[in-house]
């Protein structure tokens, strides 16, 4: 059996330490005029490098690049968008953590390439395969403010739809072979599911050899379970710690897609135990039909604090380790 | 119903009372002495000296402003969690996490058995109600809030960390008061962020509040309110606090469908924009919500603390609030 370790998306950019501080130190300069934007890129390259060194350190099999450069998994994608502006700060889900929201005044065109330069300097520099994350169609149209262009979110998730699409084809080129995307806002509106299939179907059309991985946080997916198997995407991400009935569930109903179990709890910093992740692999694994299976934190770990993000990714190591010599 | 109460206590308000959410803008003065203390270039003596200067400012300008119920304005206080997680035992500070941009702070972890460490509020309300002849709330932040903003290493879950602190908040409760405190204001502005989880939110305010003779206010803030209301109404406090000043919630047909069974404080200042509202925008506000409650149980307030925005801009705002409300008043007489 494969279990392959896997960040899922985030990490920390900063830590306690002060020669952890880099980048902090280095933004706060950057907005004080005290040093130029490609001065700061360069620190942001140092930070990505560190980052991954640090996920492979801790056992991680696939890597991501921290999703440093972002400001947020909003306005990251939608800065750059002919059509569309950042407004004030906005809660994140059920986190601390604030995003700014996107305004769409007119139709949304794509002026340049958004992960194809972040996924080329991370795939640079890290001896392991590197898992780009997108930001899906669905989550930006829920958290976007509609001024003008579209006539309702679900026109507006299409439009983002075809933007995404053009990221994925790129990165697929570029030879990216697991691409993530991100749809948290979904888990709490099933009710458009059937917007969010449309919208997956248009943002892989060029998806090449690429497989796209469709991650789910934030909420109970326990709920949609069933029907995200017909979702036009290669494997599930899912988020375990809200979810108390999704490893019955899974035994259940069984996976005909590759998943990632996100056992980790991304946003505490208790740490794992045998007790509370092997009777969670013994009731699911039975019950996937094909693999790899990946094991993850349950989102990002850029809420945590960095000494405690290492931590969690060595834990998941250590617990991967020690069930797979239990089983052999 | 809840007037009753009041009146029970010994307070009596005008209609329409006045009040804030809690914080207000920290004096220059102030915020330039909390960057020396960090610094360790002043003394705990002297940074609280200027504490207490600014809280009698900000007790001042309420009176001037001619709010009904006064805060002492949180001058001592950083972050509503952190204040808390800082002085109880059980709690350590955590690593750096990021909230925005560049901003980062240090997350509280529970780590042991959360415990009261004995009065951490009181010294503070009595000080400033020994200021002015107006009722001064006590101020905290309440239990769901408290766990949600802080990790939990120690509790099995966040229902067992969240009741644990319910039951220790509520010895400061008891201590305000026995202080003297008749009115007190348990922040949950997190509450609504796992409906899931809203039943043992309620469960911990009834073990924080239950049985004590105070008239009790929660402040909710920008939650999504619609999804935990009517559930919400199970809170075991007089008064909710609600933000509508942003809001196109239309409260009379959500109120149509489930009546509104407690006093309401309506939030008609916008904390997050440097306008200044007009008196007539106000007023239209506040009428949103006497067309649904009989006016008897409406307060009028900001929508949130006003720590974000200048004294100048609060100064104003509040000003341009209680022009609204006084015109109100003569128009309901």
């Amino acid at each position: 059996m494969q279990l392959i370790l896997s960040t899922a998306g985030s990490y920390p950019r900063i830590g306690d330490a002060p020669d952890l501080q880099r980048h902090r130190r280095a933004y706060a300069q950057l907005e004080r005029g005290e040093i130029s934007a490609g001065e700061f890129t360069t620190v942001e390259d140092e930070v990505v490098t560190g980052v991954i060194r640090e996920q492979i350190e801790a056992g991680m099999e696939v890597v991501t690049d921290g999703l440093i450069r972002w400001y947020d998994p909003y306005s990251h994608f939608c800065r750059g968008l002919e059509g569309a502006s950042i407004n004030g700060l906005l809660r994140l889900f059920d986190t601390n953590v604030y995003f700014r929201q996107p305004v769409v005044k007119g139709p949304i065109r794509r002026k340049a390439s958004v992960i194809l330069p972040e996924y080329e300097f991370a795939r640079s520099v890290s001896p392991r395969p590197v898992k780009p994350v997108l930001t899906g169609p669905y989550t930006l149209a829920r958290g976007s403010i509609l001024e003008g262009g579209y006539r309702s979110a679900h026109e507006l998730a299409l439009a983002y739809a075809l933007v995404l699409a053009v990221e994925v084809r790129e990165l697929s080129r570029a030879g990216a072979q697991l691409i993530q995307i991100d749809e948290p806002a979904i888990v709490r509106h099933p009710e458009d599911l059937n917007v969010l299939e449309a919208a997956l179907a248009v943002v892989g059309r060029e998806r090449g050899a690429a497989r796209l991985l469709l991650h789910l946080s934030f909420g109970d997916v326990a709920p949609l379970y069933r029907d995200l198997q017909a979702l036009p995407v290669e494997a599930l991400g899912l988020d375990f710690t809200y979810s108390p009935k999704l490893p019955a569930l899974i035994a259940d109903l069984g996976s005909a897609k590759p998943l990632a179990l996100g056992l980790i709890d991304a946003r505490n910093t208790k740490l794992e135990t045998k007790e509370s992740v092997f009777p969670v692999l013994d009731a699911v694994l039975p019950a996937l039909k094909t693999g790899p299976t990946y094991l993850t934190p349950s989102c990002g770990l850029e809420f945590l604090p960095r000494e405690r993000a290492r931590l969690k990714l060595e834990t998941l190591k250590r617990l991967r380790d020690d069930y797979l010599r239990g089983r052999s | 119903m809840s007037r009753q109460k009041l009146t029970r206590l010994g307070v009596e308000l005008p209609l329409l009372p006045t009040s804030t959410v809690g914080s207000f803008p920290k004096t220059p003065e102030l915020a330039e002495a909390r960057t020396k203390y960090a610094r360790k270039q002043i003394t705990r003596a002297q940074l609280e000296a200027l504490e207490k200067k600014a809280t009698e400012f900000w007790i001042r300008a309420q009176e001037e402003i001619g709010l009904d119920v006064l805060v002492d304005g949180e001058q001592y206080r950083g972050d509503m969690v952190a204040y808390f997680a800082e002085l109880m035992g059980g709690f350590q500070a955590g690593g750096l996490v990021r909230s925005y941009g560049n901003r980062y702070y240090h997350k509280p972890v529970i780590v042991g058995e959360v415990k009261w460490p004995g009065p951490m509020t009181v010294a503070w309300w009595r000080w400033t109600q020994s200021l002015t002849k107006k009722p001064v709330k006590g101020m905290l932040t309440g239990p769901y809030t408290v766990m949600d903003w802080s990790f939990n290493d120690y509790y099995r879950d966040r229902k067992s960390a969240c009741l644990a602190l319910a039951r220790e908040i509520r010895r400061e409760v008891e201590a305000l008061i026995e202080a003297g405190a008749r009115i007190i204001q348990i922040d949950e502005p997190a509450i609504s962020v796992r409906q899931e989880e809203l039943p043992f939110a309620i469960e911990a305010m009834h073990l924080t509040v239950d049985g004590l003779p105070a008239y009790f206010i929660t402040h909710a803030c920008y939650g999504a309110f619609e999804t935990i209301y009517p559930d919400m109404l199970e809170l075991p406090v007089d008064n909710l606090d609600l933000a509508i000043s942003n809001s196109a919630l239309d409260l009379l047909k959500i109120f149509e469908k489930d009546p509104f069974t407690k006093d309401l404080s309506l939030g008609v200042l916008d904390v997050h924009s440097h306008r200044i509202e007009t008196p007539a925008e106000i007023k239209a506000r506040v009428m949103r919500g006497i067309r649904v409650l009989p006016p008897e149980r409406v307060w009028v307030d900001p929508d949130c603390g006003l720590k974000t925005r200048t004294v100048e801009e609060s100064r104003s705002k509040l000003e341009a609030m209680l022009t609204a409300v006084r015109e109100l008043r003569t128009e309901l007489a």
